[in-house]
């Protein structure tokens, strides 16, 4: 008997036991997946990302565990040097690879990229309210920043991380000020400016470095020309037309004759350096490698530094600027988890936190450039290079997009070309007008020569 | 003259280097060790120091660069060179020298033939052969391998094997191998026992090129690899950020890709000398 009720009991405990963890997994099989899937909507997923070597990534990294605490996803992030991770994506976008699932979209390979359809169009995320909430709000990033990632019809391809605003950098205000010097506003004061103080002091008027088809456009812009004749509509070379000369004529005196010796093969490290330490009062370049010589502890000449617009031409003011986009394949396997990690990276949250965590300044949302958190972090010496990042990287959407001859693929083959005549003129191998004959011969013939019909 | 003859006859002569020979000697030594000097020195610097004007010749060294080195991915990047290398070098020694034994051996019509045909894989520049390699390993899985690099640099040595170790096999006499074979010996012991020893010269040499041409290259790395197999050179690049260049790590990297050749040359320099030249005498 006992042992029969027992027997029972062991057996209703059974079935009850069974009845129970049956409907437990059940349940667990119709409630609790749904539940996870809701707070880890990509628990599995690994996200291959790219990128050149970037402070901002480095940065981001440290942040990358929350975000996949939060989605699920891990992603693995690989950085390279600048030239070989371009060498490395442009081969795997143009093979038609998958390897990636997100890509920075480097400003100088951005019109390729989205003009031979390699990235997937980003609009079709951010128009779903589903895979991104209103708070978002793509048109809160600095619209001379996105210029380069939208193609013909408006279509946007990519969201950019960081900006480049070409400014000026005087480090050696306590020079000038004992000659009675201004800051320049022209080229022609420039070059006063230049004249004067090249040799004050061993100081050295003017530095720069050896990318010449960076520094050189905004002269050639500034006397009223232009690198083609109007991109991106119309790609013919215009390298010699008499305001190409005329500012090929002019940045090469100037480095001829108030630059370091052997400027024409500065990197932008020496340059900066030589910057940085006062041994050259000007530098004109994107604002990340002028501000140091306000924000960085190397820097020997905080004291006696300004950072301004640069001069004006005499037919326009066309400082240069340009970003770095993070942008999708177009074969990638995993394009929604993709965008999530985009949409949390460029979020504002992650954005504010760069500038108030790490004082990381050259974000992209107006909205954080604007904010006052980030104007108290960016004003030295009663200067705020906020305000004058904004200003410079917002240039070329307003009106004419006059950086548009750096976002047309044919840009590199001419830009090589534009290097080597700059160079002849500045090392006195050959005169302005020759070498830009020449130049202009030699581009169209590449350009031919590269299957573009002009 | 009768010197020089009777020098030859008691063995070389030794002859007290004049201060005008001893000057031209050190100009040369200076000229060609400069560059490699001066990436040493910098390598000691830091990046201040090393973007001073005019360079300061007399400095406190740091070994910072090359801790910096290991801390970070060059390590890894480091032994990738050397597996790849060595494997590859390896792979095309086993494979080449019985091929360059079995040709030299031949006298058959098709044998220029043949050998012109191995050649041809040397004939275009690598560039050529990137873009199929790279659609090729992506569909097979072989990107960013090491095993995808050993593949590819033993498709490049193996016509360089067999072309270098042609003429070695050409100069043992045949004479011998017949000897040997009267005597019983089996084709695999001749070829093992009695003609490899022979050439052992000739297969240091070969070694050598072959692992300096695994060793430098950097445009098949580039292409083939992403951060799993990367190696040392283009490790070496990674330092050229958008940011700035590291100098001082390009340099501390610059001196330890030499090292393991420099290392491995002396090593083996006497075999080298000869192999060389031996090679160079015959035909």
């Amino acid at each position: 008997m006992t042992k029969k009720n027992s027997s029972h009991k062991s057996a209703g405990f059974s079935r009850r036991a069974l009845l129970q963890t049956g409907a437990a997994a059940l349940g667990a099989a119709a409630f609790p997946l749904p539940a996870i899937a809701q707070t880890k909507p990509f628990a599995g997923v690994t996200l291959r990302g790219a990128s050149f070597q970037h402070r901002f990534f480095t940065l981001l990294q440290n942040y990358i565990p929350e975000f996949e605490a939060q989605t699920g996803m891990k992603v693995d992030l690989q950085l390279s040097a600048f030239p070989v991770y371009n060498q490395q994506a442009n081969l795997e976008l143009s093979s038609g690879g998958s390897a990636f699932d997100f890509v920075n979209v480097t400003f100088i390979l951005a019109a390729r990229w989205v003009a031979a359809g390699l990235l997937a169009n980003l609009d079709e995320f951010t128009t779903d309210p589903n895979l991104t909430p209103a708070g978002w709000n793509p048109k809160d990033f600095v619209e001379g920043a996105q210029v380069p990632y939208r193609d013909a019809k408006g279509a946007t391809y990519g969201y950019s991380w960081e900006g480049g605003a070409m400014v000026m950098g005087l480090s050696r205000m306590d020079l000038m000020e004992k000659k009675g010097l201004k800051i320049p506003r022209t080229f022609a004061e420039l070059q006063q400016v230049c004249a004067e103080i090249n040799g004050t002091d061993n100081v050295n008027g003017i530095v720069s470095f050896q990318l010449h088809h960076w520094c050189l456009p905004p002269y050639i812009q500034g006397f009223g020309g232009n690198i083609f004749r109007k991109p991106p509509a119309d790609i013919m070379p215009t390298l010699n037309s008499p305001e190409a000369i005329q500012a090929v004529e002019y940045y090469a005196n100037l480095l001829k004759n108030y630059a370091p010796k052997g400027v024409l093969t500065y990197t932008e490290d020496q340059a900066r350096q030589s910057h940085m330490t006062g041994r050259s009062n000007i530098f004109i370049h994107s604002s990340a490698w002028i501000t140091p010589i306000l924000l960085s502890n190397d820097s020997k000449v905080k004291d006696t530094s300004r950072v301004v617009r640069m001069p004006a031409g005499p037919v326009h003011d066309y400082p240069a600027a340009n970003s770095q986009g993070l942008g999708i394949p177009k074969n990638a396997k995993n394009k929604k988890a993709a965008w999530e990690f985009i949409k949390w990276a460029l979020s504002p949250e992650i954005s504010m936190r760069l500038v108030k965590e790490h004082g990381h300044s050259s974000v992209c949302r107006r909205s954080v450039i604007e904010s006052e958190e980030y104007r108290k972090l960016n004003t030295v010496n009663g200067q705020d290079l906020g305000a004058l990042y904004l200003e410079v990287l917002g240039l070329p959407a307003k009106g004419e997009n006059y950086m548009a001859y750096r976002t047309v693929k044919e840009f590199p083959i001419v830009g090589d070309v534009l290097n080597k005549a700059f160079e002849q003129v500045a090392t006195g191998q050959l005169a302005a007008q020759a070498a830009m004959n020449a130049a202009q011969e030699q581009a169209v013939a590449n350009l031919r020569r590269a299957g573009t019909a002009l | 003259m009768s010197g020089g003859k009777s020098g030859s006859m008691i063995g070389p002569v030794r002859r007290s280097a004049s201060p005008r020979r001893l000057v031209a000697i050190g100009v040369t030594l200076i000229m060609l060790l400069s560059p490699f000097l001066w990436l040493l020195q910098m390598s000691f610097k830091s990046n201040d120091l090393i973007l001073q004007f005019p360079p300061p010749l007399i400095f406190t060294p740091t070994l910072q660069n090359y801790a910096s080195l290991w801390q970070g991915a060059f390590a890894a990047s480091f032994v990738n060179s050397l597996m790849s290398a060595s494997f590859s070098t390896a792979l095309a020694l086993i494979l080449g020298v019985p091929a360059a034994y079995a040709l030299s051996r031949w006298a058959g019509r098709g044998k220029h033939a043949l050998s012109f045909a191995i050649l041809v894989t040397r004939m275009a520049p690598p560039i050529a052969f990137t873009i199929p390699f790279f659609l090729f390993y992506r569909w097979i899985g072989l990107l960013d391998t090491v095993t995808g690099l050993v593949l590819v640099y033993t498709s490049f040595n193996l016509p360089l094997v067999i072309w270098m170790m042609q003429p070695f096999f050409e100069t043992v006499p045949s004479s011998l191998e017949e000897a040997a074979l009267v005597d019983g010996a089996s084709t695999r012991v001749v070829f093992l026992q009695i003609v490899l020893p022979m050439v052992a010269p000739g297969i240091a040499a070969t070694a050598i090129l072959c692992f300096l041409y695994a060793w430098n290259d950097f445009f098949f790395a580039l292409i083939l690899t992403r951060t799993n197999a990367r190696t040392a050179p283009v490790a070496v690049v990674n330092f050229m950020n958008y940011e700035g260049w590291e100098w001082g790590k390009i340099a501390a990297g610059g001196s330890l890709v030499m090292a393991p050749v420099l290392i491995f040359s002396l090593a083996v320099r006497r075999y080298l000398v000869s192999g060389l030249t031996a090679g160079a005498v015959k035909g």
